[in-house]
């Protein structure tokens, strides 16, 4: 069977290598009507192809302005991501997104898209750099976002990134207790630790760091090899890429420690850790929230540490030749992207 | 002369020679048998992974069958997850490609082959080789850059505003593009294995060489040409990574105008893969399955009309 086909193959390919020599010599002579179709065609092409590349030319960029009446076109991104999460709670519309938006695969997407679409509007992290992506942060309930006014809190598309750990002693050994210790010590206060936040697109507040050397001092577990130990953590889905980042940062710093993330949502953050699911399977070290643990429900006095390690900002961003608007309140916010109000003159 | 002979056909080296024969062919088998089972595997396994949100029990809650098959809205944050609109689109965008793709293929095969002095020949050829292996995100970014911005004035020409030329005629050029190197490749391989007898004939009887070309030629090439354009369909459905960037991604359907956005069950299938669980992870797995027996029944009809047309060859 295998030898039939080989042997068919072979038939084949010799057939094709011996037959184009003789076609060429063949048929020279009757191709001119077909080449001075060929020409044809292809002149036609080229033309067509000069004639309507110029013309994109004026929508391109940000020289077109939007017409006040010109619809808007929402963008959002896909309902797995965090930034979305964050942004339709900040807009109070959650599953209430109107369905003509357009999707985007990441934030950098989001932000090429709306540069490319001057009745574009959509949302990004606030680390995102606008001018070179040709798109305008919008100001929210009139303050303008930026690093200093997201720390303050006067800019309101934010939420905390909060933690808690077990009570204290309630851990499988001192060690290990002093090790989640150093590491919340380096994920809050270090230089070194903000630094790999804010890469990571947290909002912290540097100008409160320390250098880990000197905060080192104080956990002197950070010298022994500490690869034996392994810290779980689990909580918000939101926090994933800031705390992997700030985990293998510290990891060279402490003696190799090993760790698990099972990130599964705010609600498990504070359960996991000191509420009912504490001494269960999926019991955790660190717990996490993409928002404050809510007093009295997840009462966070027992442990051993909790607070939070930087700020998530979302930024609404238009087109930068959109002059229709500059400010957004949250209840326009919720009328843009719900699709209440669908062209620029309907926002006031 | 005659112990030569003897030593040649020795009972022992017989044997030997056998044992090579046997083992060479139980490599071959071996190597068969390897590419033939990583399909039922991947089957089986999509296969069990993609039915599972319809079955009852189902750990997040199962999904209607005939809501799936037959939905016009897609969306995870309100837990809709219907199909019928995205096969739609599907279809349209990938036989919109075929349909602006294949003439263009098969006449530059035709030119490849037959017209082209020979020193272009070989060049021509190796452009549309290269253009066969760029990867598709290069042709994502290309797209995105220049197909959209192209569609974007053409539809202010057309007085019809586009989301930043992202559109279902955006993904048409970009799929038309991507599948046309592997249509005309196939086209090439077809039209160089037609007998010349048969163009010597043709001429002989007085045709010129323009309906030698259309009428005897591409005729006895068709089953071959035709097996380019199964081909390129079947790149042009499973193009994922390209198509997301310009497709816009819309949340309902199906969609019918050119500069209005769309949504693929590949681009369906990609987005936030990587961050997602549960039902919303799980039913890219059933997503996957339809998009099999959509290129399925799509390659089959093909198939057929290659029957049709090719008269039994």
């Amino acid at each position: 069977m295998g030898n039939l086909f080989f042997n068919r193959f072979l038939t084949q390919a010799s057939f094709s290598v011996n037959r184009s020599a003789v076609n060429w010599e063949l048929f020279k002579k009757g191709m001119n009507e077909m080449k001075k179709l060929f020409v044809f065609v292809l002149t036609a092409l080229l033309v067509a192809g000069c004639s309507t590349a110029p013309k994109t030319d004026p929508t391109e960029g940000g020289t077109a302005t939007p017409s006040a009446s010109a619809a808007i076109n929402v963008y959002t991104r896909d309902a797995t991501s965090g930034t979305r999460e964050a942004f339709e709670k900040a807009g109070d519309f959650a599953e209430q997104l109107t369905s003509s938006a357009i999707e985007v695969s990441s934030n950098g997407d989001m932000a090429t898209k709306v540069g490319a679409d001057v009745n574009g509007i959509g949302y990004v992290s606030l680390s995102t750099d606008f001018a070179a992506n040709g798109v305008k942060p919008l100001n929210f309930e009139g303050v303008a976002p930026s690093e200093a006014t997201v720390l303050d809190g006067t800019y309101g598309m934010q939420r905390p990134f909060a933690f808690t750990t077990r009570a204290a002693g309630d851990y499988e050994s001192a060690e290990k207790e002093q090790l989640i210790a150093a590491f919340l010590d380096f994920l809050q206060n270090s230089t070194e630790g903000m630094l790999v936040v804010e890469k990571a697109g947290g909002v912290v507040d540097k100008s409160q760091g320390k250098a880990w050397a000197e905060l080192a001092a104080n956990h002197p577990i950070v010298n022994e090899d500490n690869s034996a130990i392994t810290i779980a953590t689990c909580g918000s889905t939101s926090v994933e890429k800031t705390l992997k980042a700030a985990l293998e940062a510290f990891q060279p710093l402490a003696g190799n420690f090993q760790f698990t993330m099972n990130q599964t949502g705010s609600g498990d953050g504070y359960k996991r850790v000191l509420g009912s699911e504490k001494d269960g399977a999926n019991r955790a070290d660190i717990g996490f929230a993409s928002r404050a643990f809510k007093s009295g429900e997840e009462d966070t006095s027992s442990a051993m540490a909790s607070g939070q390690y930087c700020i998530d900002a979302v930024v609404t961003i238009v087109n930068e030749a959109n002059t229709a608007v500059a400010n957004l309140t949250q209840a326009q916010v919720h009328d843009i992207f719900t699709g209440t109000v669908t062209s620029w003159d309907q926002i006031q | 002369m005659e112990s030569n002979l003897k030593a040649r056909i020795r009972p022992g080296q017989a044997r030997r020679k056998q044992r090579t024969d046997r083992t060479v062919r139980a490599v071959f088998f071996l190597a068969a048998l390897i590419s033939g089972s990583c399909i039922v595997l991947i089957t089986l396994f999509i296969l069990m992974k993609g039915i599972q949100p319809f079955l009852p029990g189902y750990a997040y809650g199962s999904v209607s069958l005939k809501d799936f098959l037959l939905g016009t809205l897609w969306r995870q944050d309100q837990g809709v997850y219907g199909v019928g609109f995205i096969v739609i689109n599907t279809l349209i965008s990938a036989f919109g490609a075929l349909l602006l793709a294949f003439p263009i293929a098969v006449l530059t095969a035709l030119f490849i082959v037959k017209i082209a002095p020979k020193p272009v020949k070989p060049l021509m050829k190796t452009v549309v080789e290269l253009l066969a292996s760029i990867p598709s995100v290069v042709y994502g970014v290309f797209a995105a850059g220049v197909i959209t911005s192209l569609v974007k004035g053409l539809a202010s020409l057309a007085g019809v505003s586009t989301a930043g030329g992202s559109s279902l005629l955006a993904v048409i050029l970009l799929l038309a593009i991507m599948i046309f190197p592997t249509i005309t490749s196939l086209a090439v391989t077809a039209i160089e294995a037609v007998d010349p007898d048969l163009e010597l004939g043709s001429l002989a009887l007085g045709a010129s060489a323009t309906q030698t070309h259309f009428k005897v030629v591409l005729a006895s090439a068709k089953s071959g040409i035709f097996a380019g354009a199964i081909l390129g369909l079947g790149r042009a459905f499973g193009e994922a990574t390209a198509v997301a960037m310009v497709a816009g991604n819309k949340l309902f359907g199906p969609t019918f105008n050119l500069f209005d956005i769309t949504r693929t069950l590949t681009s369906t299938m990609l987005a936030g893969l990587k961050e997602t669980t549960g039902l919303d992870y799980d039913i890219r797995f059933s997503v996957g399955l339809l998009l099999m027996v959509v290129i399925l029944l799509s390659n089959l009809s093909l198939n057929w009309v290659k029957k049709k047309v090719g008269n039994g060859q």
